[in-house]
């Protein structure tokens, strides 16, 4: 099967190709530099660019599971009967799998991390994904408030956890490790919570310790991705300094690749104020920081207005809000390893905090100056849906658009935000960037093809119906919600916005190689966990082959 | 105007007849009527295969709808109107009146539950029976009933008003547990009987003018004051929810 794309304008950041009306070339399932008799696509005046990578939603797994349930009427919203290739459709901040796979696929993305699987229902998560159609992905395990963990952080060895993240993330088939709220979810065993250099309750180590321990067992075994964390005070008035005391946790480190931390949604992590009172963005001292330094990328985490189910394994912070707005609420504790909560959540317009928060998601984007520093997302569905991607765009993109919402919405934007006095819009080259260059080459999948178009990339492309020229918001954000064309390995899987084919999609996962006597010692200690505490055996515990039928094995070495 | 419905037979299968409400046959004349959609089932069928039709008068608003014969398997009817009146000479399948917002509904025999859930305004009346979740929010849903009256004549089924946060909703019999659920406003009157009313109640009032068969114990008693002739003892509550909810009683279970 050949494609030939024909005059498109394309945006391919990592090949420095920005905006120039080129042809793009597909057989099979890669790019190729020439084709012999292939399907022509018209892209004449439309813009091409590698299909979407998103480096953080909550898409599948447990959590995702338990909101579904603690949220039927959100099933209510958003639901699509079956059609001739498509599965019913329901939800809106949890969609089901299927309005997962095809809502994603509409609008260009063909890559999307889970980023908080807790490996002890990792089977669960892969078995979310099989059903998830067209998109490929990956899963993030859940190592920080794991007690084995914490344990060798006390310790100091550091070896025997290099072990331990290998062995738990091939027992899993994990892409990498993810760290939220370090410590806090222990903590929230004992119905506390802990800041950066706060102890954890019996195990003696800090949040700090956690994430210098993990970071450096993450480089030791040379993974295609950096620690991903969630930092500690997520969401709370004055966090910034947290956010600061965090990053600088390991900026003496560095990996020729990439970054050695990628920080998530940190617009929940870039507030000021001592209170909700005086609560304010401080993204200008993020920003100063980020903007100087190559340690650490960032993800927005953009707030919409408006209704959302919040969801993270972040324990305590979960029940904060739960607290503040009475609204239901569901916790989850996990054994030896992290925990989360559930609660719905409406970002007010009429909120002077939610109002900042909107502003602030925006801020990150605008005032970190290199693009490739910063990815977007809205943390789904925590800041809103998915599916509000193509809104955030057009407000990065246009400053009218961003003025006309600002008019309508709480004062306090004035005085507590500094996007009002942002004149910065962003060109397609800085969201072509945003949404998958940067995210490819910061999850290390742009060396296995994923977020560009060079010749032996995966054939994954978008195509939208949209002027590069076009500044207005309304058409920006119609084109990029229905696709013209989305190309996935080849396979063209959306035409004029509609789902043409259903793949199903690949499961990338790591193999870290690091045996020797550190991995004995380990598996030693392990075997003690799982006959003292676990609830399941240790030979039952790793997920079967079979849970994951297309599999993209990646092997490190140290 | 005036449309007459009256089922073909009596359906085993529910219908889900959503498109039947006032809204959508103003105006229209029998043909166009007999050409809505409604779901048999998993079929998609025209309502003229499921009822014989017949249209008295054509006006733009206001359209009065009588369903004639058994309706006891048909769903929905009413659902989300805001307009008209629609009148039930028998028993109704569940969510009558299910988000009404204006306009009346008369069933003169049983509705089945969910009858006038999440309810915005407009009257509902069900002079027989009402079953289960009468003006509650369905599953997940933050705020049931928020307007208009709902009447019933007989008894009610359990968790009569969950979730409510306004309008009013008086039953003449009986009605079964935890009336007023997690209740946030509004007024629920239970002439009859009931067990374990306001459960999580946070505000707004019920009375129980007959027994309560099992009373919570998180509710404070104020005093007796008289309402409609009758001397009740007035409690606030739920407090396991810091609630202020008042809930009158006449008898209650002695210690």
């Amino acid at each position: 099967m050949e494609l030939l794309i024909k005059n498109g304008v394309v945006y391919d950041p990592l090949n420095e190709i920005c905006g120039e009306k080129m042809d793009i070339c597909v057989k099979d399932d890669k790019i190729v530099s020439k084709v012999k008799s292939p399907k022509v696509i018209d892209a004449d005046g439309k813009l091409v660019m590698p299909g979407g990578v998103d480096i953080h939603a909550h898409i599948a797994g447990g959590k995702i599971n338990a909101g579904r349930l603690l949220r039927p009427e959100d099933g209510r919203k958003g639901t699509e009967p079956r059609g001739k290739l498509t599965r019913a459709c329901t939800g809106y901040s949890v969609p089901n799998t299927y309005a997962t796979g095809y809502r994603y696929a509409k609008m260009g993305y063909t890559f999307v991390m889970e980023p908080a699987t807790p490996p002890l229902l990792a089977r669960h998560t892969h078995e979310e994904l099989i059903d998830t159609p067209i998109l490929d992905n990956a899963i993030l395990a859940l190592l920080d408030n794991n007690w084995m963990t914490m344990e060798y952080v006390k310790s100091g060895e550091t070896k025997k956890l290099a072990a331990y993240v290998a062995w738990m993330i091939k027992a899993v088939k994990a892409y990498g490790v993810k760290i939220v709220n370090p410590g806090g979810d222990e903590a929230w065993g004992w119905g506390k919570n802990v800041n950066i250099d706060d102890s954890v309750p019996n195990f003696d180590v800090t949040p700090r310790d956690i994430i210098g321990s993990l970071a450096e067992a993450n480089e030791m075994l040379n993974l295609p991705h950096s620690i991903h964390i969630h930092c500690n005070d997520l969401g709370h008035p004055g966090n910034y300094e947290t956010t600061l005391k965090s990053f600088d946790v390991i900026k003496g480190r560095s990996n020729k690749n990439r970054q050695v931390m990628h920080a998530t949604h940190v617009q929940f992590h870039s507030y000021g104020g001592s209170s909700w009172k005086d609560f304010e963005s401080k993204v200008d001292e993020i920003a100063k920081y980020v903007n100087v330094k190559k340690h650490v990328t960032i993800d927005m985490g953009q707030v919409m207005l408006g209704d959302t189910t919040t969801m993270t394994a972040d324990g305590p912070l979960e029940y904060g809000l739960h607290t503040i707005t009475g609204r239901k609420w569901t916790n989850l504790d996990v054994e030896l390893e992290t925990g989360g909560g559930i609660t719905p959540f409406l970002y007010s317009s009429k909120v002077a905090v939610n109002t900042i928060q909107w502003a602030i998601g925006l801020e990150l984007a605008l005032l970190i100056k290199d693009p490739w520093k910063i990815v977007l997302t809205t943390d789904h569905p925590n800041g809103a849906p998915f599916i509000t991607y193509p809104i955030v765009i057009s407000l990065l993109m246009s400053r009218q658009k961003r003025e006309e919402v600002m008019a309508n919405v709480h004062k306090a934007i004035n005085k507590r935000a500094i996007l009002p006095s942002i004149e910065r819009e962003l060109d397609w080259n800085d969201i072509a960037i945003m949404t998958r260059a940067a995210p490819a080459r910061i999850l290390g999948l742009d060396r296995y093809g994923k977020g560009h178009l060079g010749v032996g990339a995966d054939a994954d492309v978008a195509i939208y119906d949209v002027s590069p020229e076009e500044k207005e918001a309304k058409k920006i954000q119609s084109a990029l919600l229905r696709a013209k064309y989305t190309i996935k390995g080849g396979e063209i899987v959306v035409k004029d916005g509609e789902i043409v084919a259903v793949p199903e999609g690949r499961t990338y996962w790591v193999n870290p190689e690091f045996d020797g006597k550190p991995t004995k010692d380990m598996l030693g200690d392990l075997t003690g966990k799982f006959e003292k505490y676990y609830s399941v055996n240790l030979a039952n515990y790793p997920v079967q082959d079979a849970y994951l039928p297309h599999p993209i094995e990646i092997k490190t070495k140290v | 105007m005036q449309v007459t419905l009256t089922p073909k037979k009596a359906f085993k299968v529910p219908v889900e007849a959503e498109a039947i409400k006032p809204d959508n046959f103003a105006g229209k004349g029998k043909s166009e009527i007999e050409s809505i959609a409604l779901w048999h089932g998993n079929k998609e069928v025209k309502l003229g295969s499921l009822f014989d039709v017949k249209v008295e008068g054509v006006d733009k608003e206001g359209a009065k709808i009588v369903i004639e014969g058994d309706a006891s398997r048909i769903k929905r009817i009413g659902e989300g109107m805001t307009s008209g009146e629609i009148t039930i000479n028998g028993n109704v399948d569940m969510h009558c009146g299910a988000m009404m917002s204006g306009g009346k509904v008369i069933v003169k025999g049983d509705a089945d539950a969910w009858a006038g859930r999440e309810m915005r305004g407009g009257e509902l009346v069900v002079e027989g029976n009402a079953g289960n979740y009468l003006g509650a929010g369905y599953w997940g849903v933050e705020k049931g009933m928020r307007g208009g009256v709902i009447r019933v004549k007989g008894d009610a089924g359990d968790y009569v008003g969950g979730h409510m946060g306004g309008g009013e909703i008086i039953v003449k019999g009986s009605a079964g547990l935890l009336p007023g659920l997690n209740m946030s406003g509004g007024k629920i009157i239970i002439e009859g009987d009931v067990t374990l009313p306001g459960g999580e109640m946070k505000n707004g009032m019920i009375v129980i003018k007959g027994k309560v068969l099992e009373m919570l114990p998180s509710f404070r008693f104020e005093g007796t004051e008289i309402i409609d002739s009758l001397k009740l003892k007035k409690f606030t509550g739920d407090l396991t929810r810091g609630g202020s909810g008042t809930l009158y009683v006449n008898i209650i279970p002695e210690e």
